[in-house]
């Protein structure tokens, strides 16, 4: 179906792209910036410096306290947040329309002048914060290191996307105060960043807003670019097998695929659709339903701006099925999808798929806002929220046949499998991991 | 235009009035009641049927059929095999979940509104023609055992289910897992859930609510074509019984070994939505835990550093609420982390300041358009009131509550249950780093469970 979000933009004197989407339906305003920091801009040495922001942008600026940046906006409800990933960071707040003033001020004193609240003892207070956010999101869980241990497999060294947002910890230790105002100096200023507006407010008023908070903060020097990431699909069979103390068995895959923003990409998202999408993709019916070998399949891309993304399939095993089992189960999907392409009802029904999705995420003001800065901040055009659809439709199953058969191949893949400890397994198994063993 | 930095917040102008969304509300010909909820811009519909289903009257030795039930109820039906139903609805774009609560059991469909017609009618058939075959209903008792392996390797998922079974009486059901344990899964039969959906699964005790764009939708007729022949007959739903709830100070110690941080549950009994108190304990507890700006977070995380953060909340299905503090801690803190959340629930039964109520009673109104901003969000909403016996607007009486509240109305009503009898202290960690850091605490009633 064809959208037709309303969609106005400038750009400000010192660089600020501003976006506004007028929808006078609802009492609310959403604000959003996007960055052009995540954690692919990060150097070695200083790894997790992009989501240490996305604390300390909440520890006070020149003109708010610390913990003023949320009472004042929860005080006149406002849902708000911050989240940080390879390409981006991005900061938000939906609220009642009467505070987009209040909302503007906030984001342009921290753009403008974090760095007088920066200091060693909320940098040592927020440091703490991340290493427990790492403990209960990384190392707490099942599993839970299985993304950091399959990029440094996808990627060579020092390619950008070969850590995750979190970083080191040890990076983190590392870093001083200064480190980190430099950091803040070189990716944090109104010609790096996309402003979008959406909701209850004219365009008028909400460019003149914009410019009446913003419009005074100097650019700055143009940042570096991220390192170009163009890399094809991987040339063997990298492997890290753990033995650990987990629920079931489980093995996930995952492969490179193209630079987000081509149809290339839509179609070998399709692709990993038709395998592991919903309850009727193919390797629900095969693994769950049919032969009864893993409890839950899973997967799907996630596309990257910087020359390559990546994309995986998950199994967990049924008790009392070797993993392996498993693992044959999806190389052979994987290779007869490359090699007999799918149906015409497949495709529909992952483009069908595809649709409810982008509709469910252009369905509030704060999700329609958060496309609108990620279109303009990575592809240079916002109107694309309005014909995704249309791309995502005009794919055919010869071109994903084509995109699958040259980037999602069993022969091209790292792959991450746990096991639970067993008699034969503990005797077998060596100190350490056998991370980047190639086959 | 030029601009220089305002060293001060910008003025805030009042938020437009706002209410709940109102339903036009019919029944199809065998008496449901359908609330339509026509909501322009929300091109994705919601479509949820809401029934009536008191997890008490499931069979002690059966407990978890509900659950196996409402799972099986779209892998197959008289018309269509699992598979095939699976096939025909994702070609539709729609999505298909399945919740069972204290209350009711709830299935729904999210879908464009643009195919809505022939997705209600699959909506339909699993509700209405649910064929329950035993190869269907084997698989997922087994896809349930792996899935009880995975909750209890989850710290958070051990926590609550460790906090359940020591804040109710092990005669209410509310002790025990929603979706049942090994013991009671391992023997179901689809026989047995054909039968427990038999006696419970009929028009009279359905409700069906549509949220979305209904522009040029006639949604009650077409929820009348799809529903409209639905004539099994069940008897009334049981009332769902008052539960009994343990009382005093005590803690229970869960052991998981490797465990790098401890995750915490801290709480006791609370209200349910029959006492007017409801909207002023959400205030306290926004004021005690709700935000990172709470109490509670204030020192938790934003001085100590002990935590990526906490929350604590009042919850309640139809009858008897809890109230809880919950998150994961460092392990070597976890006995002083404990010792502060308890002392600051405690000191909080002291008296709410009026400047913290008026902030918490702003953010809980003001908020209110956010929340109900998308279709599915309203489904959610008054599927739940349904279940909790209020009524579809009861968001409105709520809202009206929090803002009747003042300083002392919040700290009465926070006082009349938290730290009224007893705190119950969950802690799910390595139990040989943490077991020393609780002796502190003063809490005499402690148990170990592996």
């Amino acid at each position: 179906m064809p959208l037709n979000y309303p969609l106005a933009e400038q750009t400000l004197d010192n660089g600020l792209r501003v976006v506004v989407s007028s929808d006078r339906a609802v009492p609310i305003v959403s604000v959003n910036l996007w960055y052009d920091v995540g954690s692919r801009h990060e150097p070695p040495g200083l790894t997790g410096f992009a989501h240490l922001f996305e604390h300390l942008m909440f520890q006070g600026s020149r003109n708010v306290r610390s913990g003023q940046h949320f009472s004042f906006l929860e005080s006149v409800g406002a849902s708000l947040n911050a989240s940080t990933f390879f390409d981006r960071t991005n900061y938000f707040e939906s609220l009642p329309s009467g505070g987009l003033d209040l909302a503007l001020w906030l984001e342009a004193d921290r753009m403008g002048y974090l760095l007088d609240a920066v200091n060693q003892e909320n940098l040592d207070n927020q440091r703490d914060v991340v290493k427990e956010e790492k403990r209960q999101s990384y190392d707490n869980r099942p599993y839970g290191d299985s993304y950091e241990r399959l990029v440094r497999l996808l990627f060579p060294e020092g390619h950008p996307y070969a850590h995750m947002t979190i970083g080191s910890m040890a990076d983190l230790d590392a870093a001083d105060v200064e480190d980190v105002h430099a950091f803040f100096r070189k990716y944090y200023g109104p010609n790096n960043a996309v402003l979008t507006i959406v909701g209850d407010v004219s365009e008028e008023d909400a460019f003149d807003a914009v410019k009446r908070y913003f419009g005074h903060l100097p650019a700055i020097p143009a940042p570096p670019p991220a390192p170009d990431g163009t890399i094809g699909p991987l040339d063997g069979v990298y492997r890290d097998d753990v033995v650990e103390d987990v629920p079931s068995d489980l093995i996930t895959m995952m492969f490179r695929l193209p630079v987000d923003g081509t149809q290339e990409l839509d179609a070998a998202a399709l692709a990993l659709d038709v395998l592991a999408g919903g309850q009727s993709g193919r390797l629900n019916r095969r693994l769950v339903r049919d032969e009864e070998i893993a409890q839950s399949v899973s997967g799907g891309a996630l596309p990257l701006i910087g020359g390559v993304s990546f994309g995986t399939l998950t199994g967990i095993a049924s008790d009392g099925i070797e993993l392996q089992q498993v693992e044959d189960a999806l190389v052979e999907e994987v290779e007869k999808l490359a090699k007999d392409g799918i149906t015409a009802d497949e495709l529909a029904t992952a483009q069908a798929q595809a649709e409810r999705d982008w509709l469910e995420q252009l369905a509030t003001c704060g999700g329609r806002a958060d496309e609108i800065s990620h279109h303009a901040l990575l592809f240079g055009d916002p109107n694309r929220i309005n014909t995704r659809i249309d791309e995502i439709r005009a794919v055919t199953a010869d071109q994903v046949q084509a995109a699958a058969s040259k980037w999602i191949r069993a022969g091209s893949r790292a792959q991450v499998t746990y096991r639970r400890q067993t008699e034969a397994t503990a005797a077998d198994q060596p100190a350490g991991d056998a991370a980047g063993e190639q086959e | 235009m030029s601009s220089q930095a305002l060293t001060t917040p910008p003025s805030v102008a009042p938020p437009r009035p706002w209410r709940f969304p109102l339903a036009a509300s019919t029944t199809t010909r065998t008496g449901t009641p359908v609330h339509v909820f026509d909501r322009p811009g929300q091109y994705v519909a919601t479509v949820r049927v809401t029934v009536a289903m008191p997890l008490a009257v499931e069979p002690r030795e059966l407990e978890g059929v509900a659950t196996i039930m409402s799972r099986t109820m779209d892998e197959g039906t008289e018309l269509k095999s699992a598979n095939e139903f699976a096939a025909a609805l994702e070609r539709h774009g729609a999505a298909y979940g399945v919740d069972v609560s204290s209350d009711a059991l709830h299935v729904e469909i999210s879908v464009p509104t643009s195919q809505l017609a022939p997705a209600v009618k699959l909506l339909a058939e699993a509700v209405t023609r649910p064929a329950f075959t035993q190869a269907d209903v084997g698989r997922h008792v087994t896809i349930r055992l792996g899935e009880i392996n995975q909750e209890r390797a989850n710290a958070g998922y051990r926590a609550r289910e460790a906090f359940a079974a020591n804040l109710f009486d092990p005669s209410s059901r509310r002790s025990r897992p929603t979706a049942g344990t090994p013991a009671t899964i391992r023997p179901l039969t689809n026989v047995q859930v054909a039968d427990f959906y038999r006696k419970n699964i009929g028009p009279a005790r359905a409700e069906i609510l549509f949220a979305g764009d209904a522009t040029g939708i006639d949604v009650a007729a077409l929820i009348d074509d799809a529903f409209g022949e639905w004539t099994a007959d069940t008897s009334p739903a049981m009332e769902t019984p008052e539960p009994l709830y343990r009382t005093g100070d005590r803690l229970v110690l869960v052991d998981r070994p490797g465990s790098v941080q401890s995750q915490l549950l801290i709480g006791c009994p609370g209200p349910d939505r029959r006492e007017d108190i409801w909207g002023a304990a959400a205030v306290a507890n926004h004021v005690v835990g709700g935000t990172i700006t709470s109490r509670v977070d204030t020192v938790l995380r934003e001085e100590k550093g002990y935590t990526y953060g906490t929350r604590t909340s009042f919850t309640s299905p139809r009858k008897g609420g809890t109230f809880s503090l919950g998150g994961a801690v460092r392990t070597e803190v976890t006995g002083a982390a404990i010792g502060d959340a308890l002392r600051i629930l405690r000191e909080a039964r002291d008296g709410l300041t009026a400047r913290e109520v008026q902030e918490a009673q702003d953010s809980l109104i003001r908020t209110a358009p956010l929340r109900y901003e998308q279709a599915d969000s309203i489904a959610q909403q008054v599927g739940s009131n349904i279940a909790a016996g209020v009524p579809l607007d009861f968001a409105d009486t709520y809202l009206a509550q929090i803002a009747a509240t003042t300083a002392e109305s919040a700290t009465e009503a926070y006082r009349r249950y938290v730290g009224t009898n007893g705190l119950l202290v969950v802690v799910v960690g390595e139990a040989k780093e943490v077991r020393s850091q609780l002796a502190e605490l003063g809490i005499d009633d402690i148990t170990e469970l592996s």
